[in-house]
């Protein structure tokens, strides 16, 4: 059976946030993986009330990764889904998902 | 029903807020456009004692308090009509404490980022907290410091020459939450018992090794030690309930080298220059560790950071090392310090009768 690398959702309503685990690809989406490799955040943090100096340029996401594990589970075959595909590549843990569309 | 005031009316019972033109005539206008404003009703305007008295009090004594002397407080006065710093003279307990004045504010700024002092030497020789010492750094609502500032007490900075008048205690011990016990510990009469014992009871340590109690002469030995490697502070309990040993005073309190100046200036009255000069040695070493503990703690965080900024994005994404492992996340992955929400553990922050606030602060 194909291993996914993929996101399970908690949090509350309106409230994502997201485990990053390894998990048989055909379980359900909230019952426990094999492993969780790390989280993210979609909810972006924008430091109210701090000095405009100090603020980050850009409001940011936050991703937690063990990178060691998610190397693993790649070499051992595991797939990511879109959406942890495109995380992983901004880990550079991946190659950006060739597009299955060409744009005009 | 009461007489309602309307709201354009109360706006005259802020003396501060109306132009100067507005004079205590407004006052017995006031009671007659609440009258006027009753159309419909036979009634006469019920007009209570106390309400007759407070009027009367505003138009006779109230009337030195409309306006305000800048630079001078203006509080009700006491019965033997002396100013004071109570505004409430019924509420002993409220007093309305000093802030710090413009040019004192400047000059904390002007010792900090351009001469380059540590919050820690200024905070002692101006005597102010170093809380407040870290605010000052702050941004400025500057028209609203300028009408406060006129209207409240001030500590003033010193003239050259004169010695500083402290703006608060500085030295001020926070409680800690280990000491609310209340611990029945009997200890034999021919043992020494300090303070060091005493945080060791509370937060449940076995008793310190003779050989490790000999070294010490004083609790305030171990400032010095705790200050530099904090990392050295013995850790008791296990799992979620693992605490650090709870310090004696001389160690927690926020300047800890005041307690060892104060004992070498005991113990040798005559050299005081020599007793100055290891003060300063003192606070230099510890400035130095503390600033080489921030840059550590800094370059890790950078190191372990990683923030990715996409060109067709609106956002920033900061990817975070995490290593999930036996340590990191328990034995079965799910401790509930690890990183990430836990599978099979319910999380009750919706459940009737839990408490959903806050219900300790880790000091």
């Amino acid at each position: 059976m194909v291993l996914r690398i993929r996101l399970a959702r908690f949090g509350n309503k309106h409230k994502p946030f997201y485990n990053i685990v390894v998990a048989q690809a055909r379980s359900a989406r909230g019952s426990k993986p094999l492993e969780v490799i790390g989280t993210y955040n979609p909810l972006p943090i924008e430091r109210h009330g701090i000095p405009d100096h100090l603020a980050p340029p850009r409001p940011f996401k936050d991703i937690t990764l063990d990178k060691a594990r998610a190397k693993y589970w790649l070499g051992v075959g595991a797939q990511a889904s879109d959406p942890v595909w495109k995380l992983l590549n901004m880990a550079r843990l991946l190659e950006e998902k060739p597009k299955t569309y060409q744009k005009a | 029903m009461a007489p309602r005031i309307q709201s354009r009316s109360v706006s005259n019972l802020l003396p501060y807020l109306t132009s100067s033109s507005s004079t205590s005539s407004h006052i017995p206008s006031l009671c007659s456009s609440s009258q006027s404003s009753r159309h419909f009703s036979v009634t006469a305007t019920q007009q209570t004692k106390l309400r007759r008295q407070m009027f009367e009090w505003l138009a006779t004594q109230g009337a030195g308090l409309k306006h305000h002397t800048p630079g001078d407080t203006n509080y009700l006065r006491m019965a033997d009509g002396s100013q004071s710093n109570r505004p409430f003279p019924n509420n002993s307990y409220f007093i309305s404490e000093p802030v710090l004045s413009e040019e004192l504010r400047n000059e904390v700024y002007v010792r900090v980022k351009e001469q380059n002092k540590s919050p820690r030497a200024v905070s002692v020789e101006l005597g102010i907290d170093m809380n407040r010492i870290a605010a000052v750094g702050d941004p400025l609502a500057l028209p609203y410091a300028r009408a406060v500032h006129e209207m409240i007490p001030t500590t003033p900075l010193a003239q050259a020459g004169e010695r500083q008048t402290y703006h608060e205690p500085i030295n001020d011990l926070p409680v800690h939450p280990a000491t609310g016990a209340q611990i029945f510990y009997p200890v034999p009469e021919s043992r020494p018992f300090t303070r060091i014992d005493a945080g060791r009871v509370f937060s449940g340590a076995p008793m310190l090794e003779k050989k490790a109690a000999d070294k010490i002469s004083h609790p305030s030995d171990l400032a010095e030690d705790v200050l530099q490697k904090p990392s050295t502070i013995e850790w008791v309990g296990k799992g979620e309930k693992a605490r650090q040993v709870l310090q004696p005073a001389d160690v927690r309190i926020p300047h800890p080298q005041l307690v060892q100046l104060a004992r070498d200036r005991a113990a040798f009255p005559e050299e005081r220059r020599a007793v100055a000069q290891r003060h300063a040695e003192r606070l230099e070493r510890q400035e130095k560790a503390e600033k080489e503990r921030a840059a550590r703690t800094a370059d890790r965080r950078k190191r372990s950071t990683e923030t990715i900024k996409p060109t067709d994005s609106r956002f920033a994404f900061r990817i975070q090392d995490a290593v999930f492992t036996e340590q990191t996340v328990g034995k079965d992955g799910r401790a509930p310090w690890a990183p990430g929400r836990r599978y099979g553990v319910p999380r009750n922050d919706r459940t009737r009768g839990t408490v959903k606030i806050p219900t300790r602060v880790n000091v």
